[in-house]
């Protein structure tokens, strides 16, 4: 079947505009309906959260310590790199001890960049002594 | 891989070993003295490494890159520029408020990332490098965090690379998506077989290329942070900026479109020809109205690659040459212009506008013959490297027939004299006399050694230009 040709195209992909066209009325019914037959109030809780939680107070804008995005920051990068260390892990065999003392050397800078962060103190969470 | 491929490596090995040795001093002991002599030591074990396998027949190791002659070459260039910014950044940060060691392992790590885009042989290395030589860019930008144009500089480049990357990201998903390789030598010959019949997937996809490239050398539309960015950074980085990354990018071009034909992809040829017409006339007209000395470099810098691409639009061996010549020239250069700018800067605010520089010859009269030196060859005047490449870059056009774009560059070249004398004649003006002279900090003997270094070299390459040039002739035939 030639993809490229504008009817056999039309043909395979029917159902896929049908679906969207069904999903897309089906929210506009929803919203639609709901808001010709649904009734308008508007009281002292109304803008509150229903039954979840606690009641939010104050504004969203304060000011965090820097520290939680540093964490966050360490965490996201020694994460990732435990991703390579899978890649490698699931073709161990193939690679073998070649590969394995290029995970050495990779491992070893990741030590060594953990120990420089240890020294320089960004792993300490109250104030620099 | 072999140990034949472990010696192609050297260069770079011994870069990737300074960093961590650099690193683990800066754990155990913080000392910038110490630093800078690691750092130095690593730079020059790694230009001793070129030195000893540069000459070896090209290999490629491992699918991502090719370690031949213009590899070492560009590595070398790159290895010597950042020597000369880490000792430009010996005087200047020492006074700095804060550590300052992490700057030279930066300025290393962004070393490295420029040699492997120079040895890219594969989309994925380009990226990789790309991205190396960027993130370590911010942060040298935003390096003296005390000053917000500083941290605003480093943020504006953040953002604006960021999404040139992004456009880079999306036009080799695209190629990858036409080509089903990531490999330079089989996207160029797809490019070299479709002709003018090119699909539209390749062409979109080497347009996004083409943004990614054009934002790293600031040619225009894509310059917008340019000036910014070079009067905002740190001197030492804006050095560094305007060398290393863009001789690294130069690299990556001529691996990119070298050994595509332009004749046979006129698509290609006139995306870059309008390119470097553009980057000629608005570097230059830009250039003109600027107070400050920083920017006029910056705007300058962009007329300089448009020129560098008349050379590599030329076609032919001869191109590849004047090209690899032009960005020797320029980067000598402008380590020396902005040695001197950050000579002549203070640890809080670096030496900018022009009441700076008025009457410099008469309180240094060797730095301001030095920076003369080096406006007259980014001008092109004889006797200087710049010289030397401008004039090669218009042979090799003259001989690829681009004759209108050799007239842009020859009228814009004269206009640009107007900016360079400006600077010229402020230093050669009596002093200010309400001008409260900046501390004289004497000239160092790093900053000194560097600016002695590139003007002997400016002087060498401008009145025998000769070795250099069959040094040239040899790597790129």
């Amino acid at each position: 079947m030639d993809v490229n040709d504008p009817v056999t195209s039309i043909a395979t992909i029917w159902p896929l505009m049908v679906f969207l066209l069904a999903a897309t009325g089906l929210v506009i019914v929803m919203i639609g309906l709901s808001a010709l037959l649904g009734q308008r109030h508007w009281q002292r809780t109304t803008g509150e959260p229903f039954e979840s939680g606690m009641l939010p107070t104050g504004t969203a804008r304060i000011r965090f310590d820097v520290k939680f995005y540093l964490m966050a920051m360490f965490f996201v990068i020694f994460d990732l790199e435990a991703i390579f260390i899978f890649a490698w892990a699931a073709s161990v065999r193939q690679l073998g001890w070649f590969g394995y003392i290029e995970m050495l050397i990779f491992v070893g800078f990741l030590l060594l960049a953990l120990f420089y962060l240890w020294r320089v103190g960004a792993l300490e969470w109250g104030t620099k002594r | 891989m072999q140990t034949a491929d472990f010696t192609a490596l050297t260069p770079l090995l011994l870069l990737a070993a300074a960093i961590a040795a650099v690193m683990l001093q800066i754990a155990l002991k913080r000392s910038h003295i110490l630093t800078i002599v690691l750092t130095l030591a690593g730079l020059i074990a790694a230009m001793l490494g070129v030195l000893a396998v540069g000459d070896m027949p090209a290999r490629q190791v491992t699918p991502l890159v090719t370690m031949d002659r213009l590899a070492f070459f560009f590595i070398g260039l790159i290895l010597t520029a950042t020597a000369a910014t880490a000792l430009l950044g010996c005087r200047y940060w020492e006074h700095a408020v804060g550590q300052c060691e992490e700057y030279y392992l930066l300025l290393l790590v962004a070393a490295l990332g420029a040699c492997v885009l120079a040895a890219a042989h594969h989309f994925a290395a380009f990226f990789i490098g790309l991205e190396i030589l960027s993130i370590s860019l911010f942060t040298l930008m935003a390096f003296a965090r005390r000053r917000m144009a500083s941290v605003e500089a480093g943020l504006k480049y953040l953002v604006l690379a960021g999404i040139s990357s992004a456009f880079l990201l999306f036009g080799i998903a695209l190629i990858y998506a036409d080509v089903g390789s990531l490999a330079f030598p089989i996207w160029t010959a797809r490019l070299q077989a479709a002709g003018e019949t090119v699909s539209p997937l390749l062409l979109i996809g080497m347009g996004m290329t083409v943004i990614g490239v054009g934002f790293k050398l600031a040619l225009v539309p894509f310059h917008m942070w340019t000036a910014d960015i070079y009067q905002g950074a740190p001197a030492p980085t804006t050095a560094f900026v305007a060398t290393v990354s863009k001789s690294a990018m130069v690299a990556l071009l001529l691996r990119l479109f070298a050994p595509v034909d332009f004749t046979a992809e006129p698509a290609l040829f006139w995306t870059l020809a309008i390119l470097a017409f553009a980057s000629m006339i608005v570097g230059n007209i830009l250039a003109l109205r600027q107070d400050s000395v920083k920017r006029i470099l910056a705007y300058s810098s962009i007329a300089h690659m448009g020129y560098l691409l008349v050379a590599f639009l030329s076609g032919g061996p001869a191109a590849i040459a004047a090209t690899v010549f032009y960005i020797t020239a320029y980067t000598i250069t402008v380590l020396g212009a902005f040695g001197v700018v950050t000579v002549l800067s203070r640890t809080d605010a670096d030496a900018d506008s022009m009441s700076d520089f008025q009457g410099l010859f008469f309180s240094h009269p060797w730095l301001a013959g030095v920076f003369m030196a080096m406006l007259l060859s980014l001008a092109g005047i004889p006797l200087t490297a710049g010289f030397i490449g401008k004039f090669y870059a218009i042979t090799a056009g003259a001989q690829g027939g681009i004759w209108w774009l050799i007239i842009t560059l020859v009228l814009t070249s004269a206009a640009s004299l107007f900016y360079y004398l400006r600077i010229v004649v402020a230093m050669f003006s009596p002093p200010l006399e309400n001008k409260t002279q900046p501390p004289a900090a004497g000239i160092s003997y790093s900053g000194g050694l560097v600016l002695t270094v590139m003007t002997v070299l400016l002087i060498w390459v401008g009145s025998a230009p000769g070795p250099l040039i069959d040094l040239i002739g040899r790597i790129t035939q």
